[in-house]
């Protein structure tokens, strides 16, 4: 065993869900993926600016089903992310800890965070 | 250390307020360049709007996710080597990425 001499995040294998942790642990996962995300941006720049034939490669694979299907689910993660961002900002100031204001404020992140990427790619 | 904690959490919500229009904009702007082939990408960037807006977005994000994921290790990695290995990964991949874009960006618009 390693020497804790620190205190531990909840252990997410053993630990109770409940509706609001769901939130939280999703906006640190959300929080990774959107780094495969910005990866994928600065590879568009890169292919971008290297020539049409790279950049062709990587858009016809963008535009395939895979491709789309990534970058749907890449904008729900960046737009989860940053809604639930503005949430935790009001926390910050001093709003919303009421748990049913916690609890209000976390449906109506993740379903505008859905109709959002609705709206992004359909709209 | 106190001090330098706090400067790492204001840094972290600044760098979240400035992302957030930053991130719609690129959102929007990244769906329809999808569609777009080389010259319709590369007439993105003969906006000086579009290219001052992906710039700060490379450098606001990298901030961003250095520390965020800084925070993760904290959180969850309780060996102080493979710690100290991980937060040199994150600061080299925060540091690689941006300047590969803006090196992009630079060649794309010469």
């Amino acid at each position: 065993m390693e020497k804790n001499s620190g205190p531990l995040s909840p252990h997410i294998q053993i630990y109770k869900w409940q509706f609001s942790s769901l939130l939280s642990i999703t906006h640190r996962m959300t929080g990774v993926f959107n780094v495969a995300g910005f990866f994928l941006i600065i590879l568009w720049v890169l292919f971008l600016a290297i020539g049409p034939e790279y950049y062709n490669f990587y858009q016809k694979f963008l535009k395939s089903f895979v491709g789309k299907f990534i970058l749907v689910g890449f904008t729900w993660s960046f737009v989860y992310h940053m809604l639930n961002g503005i949430r935790h900002l009001a926390w910050d100031f001093g709003y919303g800890y009421e748990i049913k204001t916690a609890n209000l404020s976390g449906v109506v992140v993740l379903l505008s965070s859905i109709l959002t990427t609705f709206f992004i790619w359909i709209i | 250390m106190k001090n330098h904690a706090l400067n790492k959490w204001v840094l972290q919500r600044l760098s979240a307020i400035v992302l957030i229009p930053l991130l719609l904009f690129l959102l929007y702007s990244l769906v329809d360049l999808v569609n777009q082939d080389y010259t319709g990408a590369l007439d993105f960037f003969d906006s000086y709007l579009s290219i001052a807006i992906f710039t700060l977005f490379l450098i606001f994000a990298s901030t961003h996710l250095k520390l965020g994921l800084g925070e993760i290790i904290e959180d969850y990695i309780q060996n102080e080597i493979m710690k100290g290995i991980l937060n040199k990964i994150i600061m080299l991949t925060s540091a690689i990425l941006p300047l590969v874009g803006i090196v992009s960006l630079i060649i794309i618009i010469l």
